[in-house]
């Protein structure tokens, strides 16, 4: 999927050979802090640059936003609720996610709360997700390198460095993770109070001694729940892009060890056919960690909401 | 160190704006206007359902109605033919009971007045026989008689009854 990139740094790595591991990170991690696409001024000590991550999050946020609100102010505005085209799709993910996710977790009464963040979850880190399957950079690298022959600083040369998936940085994910925990928080103190939130922590009836026991492990649990919510999105998508583009430099290193022909022998015969397997494999991989995120999420707060007590 | 685990506050912190806005916004302008129209939809065929179920019970209960209205309707017409039809029976009875009586009437009547007029007839027979009777005599009487006289008066008088009966 990311040939054209690859094919682009091979030709330019050609004289000092070929380094994988090299071209692999670059596709994969964020586009350097210290050369980010828009200078921001550092403030209380975080640099605020926007960097390829932080684009990419902008670019999913206005296509999730136009999409789905162009689509429902669409469908609203009809005198009969009759969903067409995008509508369907959309409505049939909304009910899948309030029937099936958020309501068996969360229970009805508080399923309108919760339903727009969880909703929000999962449309912004599919697409998130998905996007990162398209090779839109790649393209635009292939048509830079052979046409536009934009300058090195240009915003759009910089904008053609680092992944474009920005769940694979675990920075991105882990933010989200951290909404998760906070609205864990928020969803405990709105159905039982602050207070008895926090004392939901331990079961009700056990001793003092096995109480004092169980705290620090139910505030390890706490915070385990989000550390495995950013670990498993984000090496989920790191992982199967790392994978494609290992499959794909075999072309070029066979190309440097045994000549071009052999190269792209190597890449018809078993490079190609195996990263479109994987990309395949990874469009399910997709849809289902952003499931999966969303899923926790709404069992989460549902444990929040009904704590045994 | 390895980019994959390079720390970034700042990407850190513009992932939980760029996502907390876009809740925000999505939630205002998406995500609970849908659920108000998917709830107002789910309403409107649970709705549309029930009124259904209703319409056909109601056709149903209808249907039943009609069947029996007619079934009454048929059974009435039933009754009125076969009263109208025995009505009629006994109007003609009657009839022919009447015009008999009246015939019979009319029969009595002509043989009373048969009788009648026989009687009168006989009457009037015996009122000229005396008449007759006395003429004779008071001729006898008069006058002594041969037996060719006789055998004239006697033809005279019949005559003259006679005479007097085309009067």
């Amino acid at each position: 999927m990311q040939i054209e990139q690859v094919q682009e740094h091979a030709g330019e790595a050609a004289a000092e050979g070929f380094n994988a591991g090299a071209v692999i990170i670059e596709h994969v991690a964020n586009s350097p802090i210290d050369h980010p696409l828009i200078h921001l001024p550092t403030i209380a000590g975080i640099d605020l640059s926007v960097t390829k991550h932080v684009f990419m999050l902008w670019v999913v946020a206005a296509l999730v936003f136009a999409a789905v609100t162009i689509a429902v102010r669409r469908y609203l505005r009809q005198d009969r609720l009759v969903p067409s085209g995008f509508m369907n799709a959309l409505e049939a993910v909304v009910e899948f996610i309030r029937d099936n996710v958020v309501r068996p977790s969360v229970g009805d009464t508080w399923a309108p709360t919760w339903m727009p963040l969880v909703m929000t979850f999962f449309v912004f880190i599919l697409t998130a997700n998905a996007i990162g399957l398209i090779p839109v950079f790649e393209v635009l690298g292939l048509l830079d390198h052979w046409v536009l022959h934009a300058g090195e600083e240009s915003f759009f040369a910089r904008l053609l460095h680092g992944g474009s998936t920005a769940t694979s940085n675990f920075n991105v994910t882990a933010a989200l993770a951290v909404v998760t925990f906070f609205a864990i928080i928020v969803a405990g103190s709105k159905a039982h109070g602050a207070v008895q939130h926090w004392k939901n922590l331990v079961p009700h009836g056990v001793s003092p001694f096995l109480a004092v026991a169980l705290i620090p492990i139910e505030i390890l649990g706490m915070l385990v729940r989000p550390f495995a919510l950013t670990m498993r999105l984000a090496a989920n998508m790191t992982g199967g892009h790392i994978a494609i583009l290992a499959i794909l430099s075999f072309v070029f290193i066979f190309a440097e060890m045994a000549g071009s022909y052999v190269g792209i022998g190597v890449g018809a015969a078993f490079s190609v056919p195996l990263a479109v397997a994987i990309t395949a494999l990874e469009i399910i991989v997709v849809l289902v960690q952003a499931y999966v995120f969303t899923l926790l999420t709404a069992v989460f707060i549902g444990m929040a909401i009904h704590a045994h007590h | 160190m390895n980019p994959l685990v390079q720390p970034d506050p700042g990407l850190f912190i513009w992932t939980i704006l760029t996502f907390l806005v876009l809740v925000g916004l999505l939630a205002r302008f998406a995500w609970r206007p849908l659920m108000e129209a998917l709830d107002r939809r789910q309403a409107t065929i649970a709705r549309s359902l029930e009124d259904a179920q209703r319409a056909q019970r109601e056709l149903e209960r209808l249907q039943r109605e009609s069947t029996q209205m007619m079934a009454n309707a048929r059974a009435e017409a039933e009754t009125i033919v076969s009263r109208s039809r025995s009505d009629a029976e006994a109007l003609r009875e009657e009839l022919k009971q009447k015009a008999r009586a009246e015939a019979a009437a009319i029969v009595k009547n002509a043989e009373r007045q048969i009788q009648l007029e026989t009687s009168r007839a006989v009457q009037q027979i015996r009122q000229e026989a005396v008449d007759l009777s006395v003429a004779i005599a008071s001729k006898i009487l008069r006058r002594q008689v041969s037996k060719e006289d006789n055998e004239g008066l006697i033809e005279e008088t019949l005559k003259q009854v006679e005479a007097r009966r085309h009067v």
